[in-house]
């Protein structure tokens, strides 16, 4: 118990300082963001703060501005962070892309761009999935041509988020038509500000366009772009994705209008439904899957299963997603009929109707549950694979559709 | 007394490698089928490990350990389905006693309790069996000048084999606390016939029984001795849990129709898929109650709560699923997936229903 009680001291001293940098540097009347792929001048003067502070990657070693902290400790950081609303802290863990470049790229290209990714001076977004290839993302047919000390890039992307703010881009492409399908792929960082890179916006069920679509049309990228090796992408891309599916399984987006939307407490209460026994019911059910949640992540963490990317961690993600889909379906169930009516007059039902469709944003991005249930099913508990009749045969005699 | 990380991981190797020699699945059929419901060789050695003290402070002959402790041997007893008393005797009974104020009867009882010589349990709920102050069923009065119980009181773990029957009653004055012993023959005791073979629990029925006042007592001090009851049942609950799930997992890897395993089938790894997370739910909530409760940190009542329903539910989905996955010899007496089913099924309703938590844990949140 010794060894506990010492770290809870260093903990505690830990955010005592955070708390005290905090106050003396966080400006609360900052305005949250309200795109988050397109931040003011404020915002970002403020990342740079918190970059040059080391909070940004606080597990990172100092001469990699962060402060070598351990998982825990740096959750610690992000929580005194969280508990005043400020950003930019941890983003070691949430920010997924830049945690890629980090443990893939040459020293050198790291140097050139984690930086001013972390202070926000540039923008990055992914091109991996294609029309074509969603779950099954090794099948991408975007092609990477040799073209002198560089490649030529033609083909279509989808499901990009920021593209039109991105000055780069995580680019999967094909660089081996003879090689199996995961062996013939590379990612490259790839600068989005050329011409033939096209942007389209894609309306989402939600009737919001965070999403866009990619055209890409002999667009040009260098080799020495290239992260993590020519015909290394399928490595490259499944610690991408255990991080991207990291952060998802933090992450779930706040309601659009009222905090009460995200305390159904509050909201029973609200609408007269706490006296419901059957609701209270499904009330604490649905509460507990958060806070178990939080449990197996500290549970995780303590266990040291989160400084590479682990499988746990597309458990997290299915975790999310079921707590996301069964929280919006109480919400629905406590605002009741006011659910068919929208807009800014009607909140708490905007809210839930909302929150009711995004919650497809975690069940079916970074991999769908059904992915993840076979990942977890392969992978934790070493269950046999899925048949995969493409995998041993060249990728252009491979059928798409 | 605090253990250290490396004193816990000892402390579950013993027990574990115990377990395996003495409490096999053979062995766990051959108690279940006895009168006494318990093996008394393999309690004296669990007495001389000093487990069935643990709670109990050394100054009374036993461990002095906390919930952090007792949740992690919980997990290896529950995980092997241990037929044994430990429940009512070295924790609801030791706790209640640990916590009396009359010294006289802990230095009588304890010592005894830990090193297994006496059976101890705790008769509080009458045929409802709800575990609450309005549960209580005995009630106590005197007989011209002499103290008597009458009443009913149910659902009491091991009483068959007990010596001491720690008895809640109401008064006209509220809660006391009797004794009532085994060789007083003026009270009726039905073993009931149990659906989880591995326990044994019986119905006292009080007339104008005689009984030894150990104190007045609150019902927050029964409470408390419930609340480590049911730390010791999300331990056995996620023990058991683990262990069908592992076994489920290894046979679907074995078992061949098709020409292929049937864990290889979707319907199957989806299914386990999603078991996993409940599983793993439920061994934090296991851990975080008792790591709360023994640092008596804020939210310890609402992390027990969570544990209760939480532990209770996985263990009841999770062996109910191993049923179904292991398909017709999991249908079989043979086959022990019956065996922790009933364990889940009967852990579910003992101290309280997942129902009950869960409005309980609501509460606790302020709603």
């Amino acid at each position: 118990m010794m060894m506990r009680d010492d770290a809870e001291d260093d903990t505690a001293a830990l955010r005592k300082e955070v708390r005290t940098w905090l106050e003396s540097n966080w400006d609360s009347s900052l305005p949250p963001e309200q795109d988050r792929w397109n931040l003011s001048p404020a915002t970002k003067a403020w990342l740079v703060k918190v970059f040059e502070a080391g909070w940004a990657v606080p597990t990172w070693p100092a001469d990699w501005h962060g402060r070598g902290l351990t998982e825990s400790q740096a959750d610690a950081v992000a929580e005194e962070f969280g508990r005043i609303g400020a950003p930019g802290a941890r983003q070691d863990r949430s920010n997924f892309i830049v945690r890629t470049i980090y443990h893939h790229a040459d020293p050198g290209l790291k140097r050139s761009i984690v930086p001013a990714l972390l202070k926000r001076e540039k923008g990055i977004c992914l091109l991996y999935s294609e029309p074509s290839a969603g779950s099954d993302l090794a099948g991408i047919r975007t092609r990477a041509d040799i073209d002198g000390t560089g490649y030529l890039i033609n083909g279509q992307k989808v499901w990009t988020s920021g593209a039109a703010f991105a000055d780069y881009a995580l680019l999967l492409a094909r660089t081996d038509w003879d090689a199996p399908k995961h062996a013939g792929l590379t990612v490259f960082l790839f600068p989005m500000h050329q011409a033939g890179v096209e942007v389209r916006p894609l309306r989402q069920i939600t009737d919001e366009t965070h999403f866009n679509e990619v055209f890409l049309t002999n667009a040009r990228v260098e080799a020495i772009q290239i992260l993590g090796g020519l015909n290394n992408g399928w490595r490259v891309l499944q610690a991408a994705l255990a991080y991207e599916r990291t952060a998802l399984g933090d992450q779930s987006r706040a309601a659009r209008h009222s905090a009460i939307s995200d305390d159904l407490i509050g909201l029973a209460r609200q609408y007269g439904r706490l006296s419901d026994n059957a609701l209270r019911q499904e009330l604490a059910g649905v509460i507990a899957l958060r806070k178990l949640h939080a449990l197996n992540g500290a549970r995780a963490r303590e266990l040291g299963d989160n400084n590479e990317p682990s499988p746990l961690v597309s458990l997290g993600k299915l975790a999310m997603s079921r707590i996301l889909h069964e929280e919006a379906r109480i919400r629905t169930s406590i605002v009741g009929v006011e659910t068919l009516l929208c807009g800014p007059d009607h909140p708490l039902a905007d809210d839930a109707n909302f929150l009711a469709f995004n919650a497809y944003f975690t069940s079916i991005g970074g991999g769908t549950d059904q992915i993840q249930r076979n990942i977890i099913s392969e992978r934790i508990l070493d269950l046999p694979r899925e048949p995969d009749p493409d995998r041993n045969i060249p990728f252009r005699q491979t059928r798409s559709g | 007394m605090k253990s250290t990380a490396d004193e816990r991981a000892a402390m579950r190797d013993v027990i574990c490698n115990l377990l395996r020699s003495e409490a096999s699945e053979s062995h766990v059929r051959a108690t279940m089928t006895t009168r006494s419901g318990y093996d008394a060789a393999l309690w004296k050695k669990l007495a001389d490990l000093g487990i069935i003290g643990m709670l109990i402070d050394p100054e009374y002959g036993g461990s002095g350990l906390g919930p952090i402790e007792l949740e992690l041997i919980m997990e290896e007893t529950g995980s092997v389905l241990l037929c044994s008393p430990f429940l009512s005797s070295g924790v609801l009974a030791a706790s209640l006693l640990m916590s009396s104020k009359n010294r006289a009867v802990q230095q009588r009882l304890l010592p005894s309790i830990a090193d297994g010589t006496t059976l101890a349990t705790v008769a509080m709920t009458d045929d409802r069996g709800c575990w609450t102050e309005a549960g209580i069923g005995v009630h106590a009065h005197q007989v011209k000048g002499h103290l008597r119980l009458n009443g009913v009181a149910s659902y009491v773990l091991y009483g068959e084999v007990s010596d001491v029957f720690l008895v809640v009653a109401r008064t006209s004055d509220g809660l006391r606390l009797y004794e009532v012993t085994k060789d007083d023959s003026r009270f009726e005791l039905v073993p009931l016939s149990m659906f989880d073979p591995t326990l044994r629990s019986a119905r006292l029925r009080f007339a104008d029984t005689p009984a030894r006042l150990i104190e007045p007592i609150d019902w927050t001090s029964v409470q408390k001795s419930l609340d480590v009851a049911l730390i010791a049942r999300a331990g056995e609950q996620v023990g058991g849990t683990r262990r069908i799930f592992d076994m489920t997992i290894a046979y679907s890897k074995t078992r061949f129709q098709f020409g292929r395993p049937i864990g290889g089938f979707q319907a199957m790894k989806h299914w386990a898929a999603d078991l996993l997370i409940d599983v793993e739910s439920s061994i934090s909530a296991a851990r975080y109650a008792a790591d709360r409760m023994a640092n008596q940190i804020d939210q310890s009542q609402e992390a027990l709560y969570l544990a209760a329903f939480a532990c209770s539910d996985a263990y009841t989905k999770i062996s109910a699923a191993t049923i179904q996955m292991h398909g017709g010899i999991g249908f079989t007496w043979e086959h022990p997936a019956h065996l922790y089913a009933r364990r889940a099924r009967a852990y579910a309703q003992l101290f309280g229903s997942p129902s009950y938590y869960r409005e309980q844990y609501l509460r606790q949140l302020g709603a």
